[in-house]
């Protein structure tokens, strides 16, 4: 069990941003989708180390990252 | 970027792990990808074993999305943490022994120079702060002095970071680290000036807090390496866990520093400057076209 991050899809459309996307220290772990403009999470890459988070939240005020929690079989 | 390098053997693409076909399919190749774009597409460098949150491979993330030229490129590492990422990319790395690199790569330069002479190959390391500015620093600095045509960047953490923390040369003074509990007695090494004196001819201090700088910094280095002489990076990528760095707040840090010791500071020679300025200019004509 441990953290990774996940983007609210929903909202994160409505910002048509990527800054995260940006920041993220993993190769190809958070990525953008053109088509609906939000920024999505592949989760096997995911290291948890909130960066993302601090963008999203701390910096822009937008909210849209949480962290959850993975489980075997996930 | 050329596609032939990768390229499937017919009859080989369902054998093929699913990361290299990516690769092939989505990759830098056969193109020449913006740092903007990160996130769509698929990236040289895999994934790796370094700490979650460090800032020293997130530089060297950015550092192969900028890469000019990544199919002509070697990359050589050493010793350290960034090996660990250096090592998992899809562009040749040669790993050298810790404090060779720039005389590795001295020689390597010249001799696809020699090899190659119709060719652009472009050689950069990217090593540690003690692999470059304590046990490397003979080499460092003679690779400077004989005006060696390749890129070095320090990714400065200021710390021996692969080894559980024992001060560099590019710790800053009073710092109190796990293997130097009494805090260092000297000042941090002005490893930029001395790059300056000993003979490279571009070079910068950067902390990673916008990707767009990094590459273009990167670009420079590399461009101006290929024409006029050594060129360096020094490149702030906190250590988080030797730091006790809480991960959140790892650009937070790095965003910090910036505004005290980490200034963004950049140095040419006038003729790399024009040289960089023409190229530039290109390049964003060659954009404007794309868009039309
Ligand atoms: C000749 C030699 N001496 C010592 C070592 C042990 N060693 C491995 S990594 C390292 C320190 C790395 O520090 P730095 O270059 O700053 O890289 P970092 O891990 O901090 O990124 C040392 C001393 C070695 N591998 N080879
Ligand atoms: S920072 Fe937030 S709003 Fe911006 S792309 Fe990332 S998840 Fe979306
Ligand atoms: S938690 Fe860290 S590794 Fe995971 S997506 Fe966010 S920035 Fe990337
Ligand atoms: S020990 Fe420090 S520099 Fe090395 S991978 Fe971990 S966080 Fe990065
Ligand atoms: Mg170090």
């Amino acid at each position: 069990m441990y953290f990774v991050a996940e983007v609210n899809e929903k909202e994160c459309a409505k910002y048509n941003c990527k800054q995260c996307v940006l920041f993220c220290p993993e190769p190809n772990c958070l990525n953008y989708k053109e088509s609906g403009h939000t920024a999505w999470v592949w989760y096997d890459r995911c290291k948890g180390c909130e960066i993302c988070v601090y963008v999203c939240s701390d910096l822009l005020k937008r909210h849209c990252i949480e962290m959850v929690m993975v489980k075997s079989g996930d | 970027m050329g596609l032939e390098y990768v390229r499937i053997s017919p009859g080989f693409e369902r054998y093929m792990p699913r990361d290299y076909v990516d690769l092939v399919k989505f990759g830098q190749f056969g193109k020449q990808v913006d740092v903007m774009q990160l996130g769509q597409f698929k990236e040289l460098v895999e994934e790796h074993p370094m700490c979650a949150g460090c800032y020293m491979a997130y530089f060297i993330r950015v550092f192969y999305a900028a890469l000019p030229n990544p199919e002509d490129t070697i990359v050589l590492g050493t010793a350290g943490c960034a090996r660990l990422a250096l090592s998992q990319a899809a562009v040749p790395f040669i790993y050298g022994n810790y404090g060779d690199t720039n005389a590795v790569a001295s020689g390597l330069k010249r001799a696809l120079t020699i090899r190659f002479p119709d060719k652009v190959k472009d050689v950069v390391v990217i090593a540690g702060d003690g692999g470059l500015m304590d046990i490397g620093f003979g080499m460092t600095m003679h690779s400077w002095f004989r005006g060696e045509k390749f890129t070095t960047i320090m990714v400065d953490n200021e710390v021996y970071g692969n080894t559980g923390g024992q001060e560099s040369g590019m710790s800053p003074k009073g710092v109190q680290l796990k293997m130097a509990p009494l805090g260092k007695k000297f000042d941090k090494i002005n490893a930029v000036e001395l790059a300056q004196v000993a003979g490279c001819v571009y070079v910068a201090r950067i902390s990673p807090t916008n990707p767009k700088r990094i590459a273009k910094v990167i670009r420079r280095a590399i461009y101006a390496a290929r024409e006029f002489g050594p060129t360096f990076i020094h490149a702030y990528t906190s250590c988080n866990i030797e730091y006790s760095i809480p991960t959140r707040e790892v650009l937070k840090d790095a965003r910090e520093r910036e505004k005290k010791d980490f200034k963004f500071y950049e140095w040419m020679t006038d003729e790399v400057k024009e040289y960089l300025e023409e190229i530039e200019r290109k390049e964003k004509e060659k954009a404007k076209q794309e868009v039309k």
